[in-house]
């Protein structure tokens, strides 16, 4: 019974992780039809723009929360500008070509990522210092560190933020009715090309937030972490629904979740055959997701 | 209709046949090109002339091991520095020419053909069995001699080149030696054993494995991971599972370094140990505190060894940090190459081959020679720890009293 608790401990961290960069995924997707692949390294970024934070200011012994929290706002703001830029630079003059078009530009700012972060902090891999304490706490046999609570805590509050944001704001109401039709949205005057830098800085930055967290609870990082992560969190936003908010959210979760019991129960040479064998039958079987996609066929 | 129909077949037929002779024609051509440029590169090889003798390195420089194989490179550098100021061999100046094999198969094999084209002389390096195997074939069709330095799969001398050799030992004699420490010094029963499915950690894993058994352990857990994540919290949780007294890793040190902190992070009490990839001192930096306490075989690092006070030394003079665990057989590769040379008195391959065979050399990690299949003899492997954050010396088994006992004894 401890092993099954802690299997949904470890997933439920693993997971929250996910869930932000599946935000990402699925919002982009959402507001311009694009599966950007580059998000997984903007998730990279901000894990290194968070390493040379947190780098920085241990040496000049600055409190810890200080620097956690200097260090996630420092990565999320970097990271939400990335994201603004790379959509002006690489998205915007191909949105109204082919479809295949943006998603191989997607591919190639993906690259140019990785390779530019291999150039800046070589090929081999960082260590964040350690600053975060192992002390945790024990219930019925599973083990589990404040860091974790706090990681679990600090993901859902981003994710309720991002929720109310999108429902309760304006400019969240315009990125929804943009994922909905974006020819009507135009004609009930709402700003597109703006409302989709918001969108893409909003990711972005979810990503960055996951990027810095990572680094600061794993430890490692390398310039080609995002990759697998990347291919990971499209899961969970294809399995909540691919333009879902609330279901990239869940999914997240239940992709962190599956993956741990397939560590646990069957065997990690397995885990990622399984969790993209749930890709596949998800989008053979239910292409909308679990939740099913929120948008509005067009006619 | 029937006379286009036969002038269609006739055009038809013309353009088939000027294909078919364009594609004759260069087949030729290339053929002819190919058989040109590798005659004219066995010109410019090493064998013939007065220029510098090339020794090829192909080394991991990018990807997760980078760090591992910059290391080595820097061994070869420094030997070839030394053998340089002494005057060079039969005259000549040692040139090193490194290649980026990236720990992979296909880059290894690319690495290995452009050091070929390139006219080494011979091979010194090799960081990943798996990047190793595949050069190997390339430089034993080219009828060059490889001196690997840290790969330890047996295959690799099993099959039959006359062309390997090694100054590392093998897995199949680490694992018994690793088996050995664990149910005679550690004294446990219950041992689990992880792997990350590359060549070199699977056998390596298997050859521990089988020792354990012959020695009576009971293998509770024996099962891989995938390479290149970042939680191992679960695969930790079902070693945990299976209540193993002794863990012992054979992957490299990216995942053990994360593998050492999970554990500690999850509580989870057995002892750590590890395969000699894990003995990287950019394991120290991701464990931190939690890799004091750790175990691990190895070949002697250079800072445990009495003959290589000077190499150290001289490497951190030359690059403001230690010497990684492998660049000190890295530097006695190359120099028993330089010295197979001297010996041949030659540079063909084939000469420096044969000159390797017979061999006796006297290197910073001690005398060797190499037996009928290229494996270095003697071998030498210990157990270290960490201590203070510091890797530490700790058991080697003395043959005389079949006791561990303390390396510096």
């Amino acid at each position: 019974m401890s092993a099954f608790l802690q299997y949904v401990v470890n997933g439920l961290t693993s997971g929250a992780f996910l869930a932000l960069v599946a935000l990402g995924y699925t919002m982009i997707y959402g507001v311009i039809r694009l599966i950007n692949f580059a998000h997984g390294d903007v998730l990279m970024v901000g894990s290194f723009i968070g390493y040379e934070i947190v780098v920085t200011l241990v040496a000049q012994h600055w409190p810890i929360a200080v620097i956690v929290l200097v260090a996630l706002l420092g990565g999320m703001a970097f990271t939400g500008v990335l994201g603004a830029v790379i959509e002006r630079v690489a998205y915007q003059p191909l949105l109204n070509s082919s479809r295949l078009a943006i998603l191989i530009s997607a591919l190639g700012v993906s690259l140019a990522l990785e390779q530019a972060a291999q150039l800046i902090f070589g090929a081999g891999f960082s260590a964040y210092p350690s600053v975060l304490s192992n002390a945790g706490f024990s219930f019925a046999g599973a083990h589990a560190s404040y860091v974790q609570a706090g990681m679990i805590g600090v993901s859902l509050l981003l994710m309720l933020g991002l929720y109310l944001f999108v429902h309760k704001t304006m400019a969240g109401t315009a990125m929804r009715a943009l994922a909905m039709d974006k020819d009507a949205a135009t004609l009930m005057g709402i700003n597109v090309p703006r409302t989709i830098i918001l969108t893409f800085v909003l990711g972005s930055a979810l990503a960055g937030a996951s990027g810095v967290m990572q680094g600061l609870y794993y430890t490692e990082i390398n310039f080609f972490m995002g990759f697998l992560i990347g291919l990971r969190a499209f899961t969970a936003a294809v399995l909540g629904g691919i333009g879902n908010i609330p279901g990239a959210m869940v999914a997240g979760f239940v992709i962190g979740l599956i993956g741990s019991f397939s560590d646990g129960y069957i065997s990690s040479e397995w885990s990622d055959a399984i969790i993209f064998a749930v890709l596949i039958a998800v989008l053979v079987f239910k292409p909308t997701g679990l939740f099913g996609e929120r948008v509005a066929e067009r006619v | 209709m029937r006379g286009a129909r036969r002038e269609g077949t006739g055009t038809m037929n013309v353009l088939r046949s000027r294909t078919a002779a364009t594609a004759v024609l260069a087949a030729v051509a290339l053929t002819a090109a190919a058989c040109s440029s590798s005659a004219s590169s066995g010109s410019a090889k090493s064998s013939t002339g007065t220029g510098a003798i090339l020794i090829g390195v192909p080394v991991p420089l990018s990807g997760e091991y980078a760090s591992a194989g910059t290391d080595i490179l820097h061994g070869a550098q420094l030997a070839a520095t030394k053998i340089n100021a002494a005057g060079g061999v039969l005259g000549r100046k040692i040139q090193i020419v490194s290649q980026d094999d990236a720990c992979l198969a296909s880059t290894g094999s690319q690495a290995a053909q452009k050091l070929i084209s390139q006219g080494v002389a011979a091979a010194a390096g090799g960081y990943c069995s798996t990047a190793a195997l595949p050069e190997l074939e390339a430089f034993h069709r080219a009828g060059i001699p490889y001196v690997m330095d840290a790969s330890t799969n047996p295959q690799l001398t099993e099959q039959g080149f006359t062309q390997a050799f090694r100054t590392i030992g093998r897995d199949d004699e680490q694992g018994p030696i690793a088996a050995s420490f664990i149910t005679g010094f550690l004294h446990a029963t219950r041992v689990a054993v992880g792997n990350d499915n590359s060549t070199y950690a699977k056998g390596l894993a298997d050859a521990t494995v089988s020792a354990l058994q012959k020695d009576g352990a009971q293998v509770v857990f024996n099962n891989a991971l995938t390479p290149g994540q970042s939680d191992y919290t679960s695969f930790l949780t079902k070693i945990g599972q299976s209540k193993p007294q002794v863990f012992y890793y054979t992957g490299y040190y990216p995942e053990f370094g994360l593998l050492l902190k999970e554990a500690k992070q999850l509580g989870l009490k057995f002892t750590m140990m590890g395969g000699d990839a894990n003995n990287d001192p950019t394991l120290l930096k991701t464990a931190a505190a939690a890799a004091n306490g750790a175990l691990m075989t190895t070949a002697p690092l250079a800072q445990f060894l009495s003959s290589a006070k000077g190499y150290v030394s001289a490497y951190q003079a030359a690059y403001g940090t230690g010497p990684g665990p492998y660049s000190s057989y890295e530097y006695d590769a190359v120099g028993v190459v330089a010295q197979a040379i001297r010996d041949a008195g030659s540079t063909t391959p084939s000469k420096i081959t044969a000159a390797l065979k017979s061999i006796s050399y006297s290197g910073i990690t001690g005398n060797f020679h190499f037996d009928s299949v290229g494996d270095r003899q003697p071998v030498n492997y210990i157990v270290i720890t960490v201590q203070n954050d510091q890797f530490v010396a700790y058991k080697k088994y003395d043959d005389s009293t079949k006791q561990w006992v303390n390396v510096n004894s």
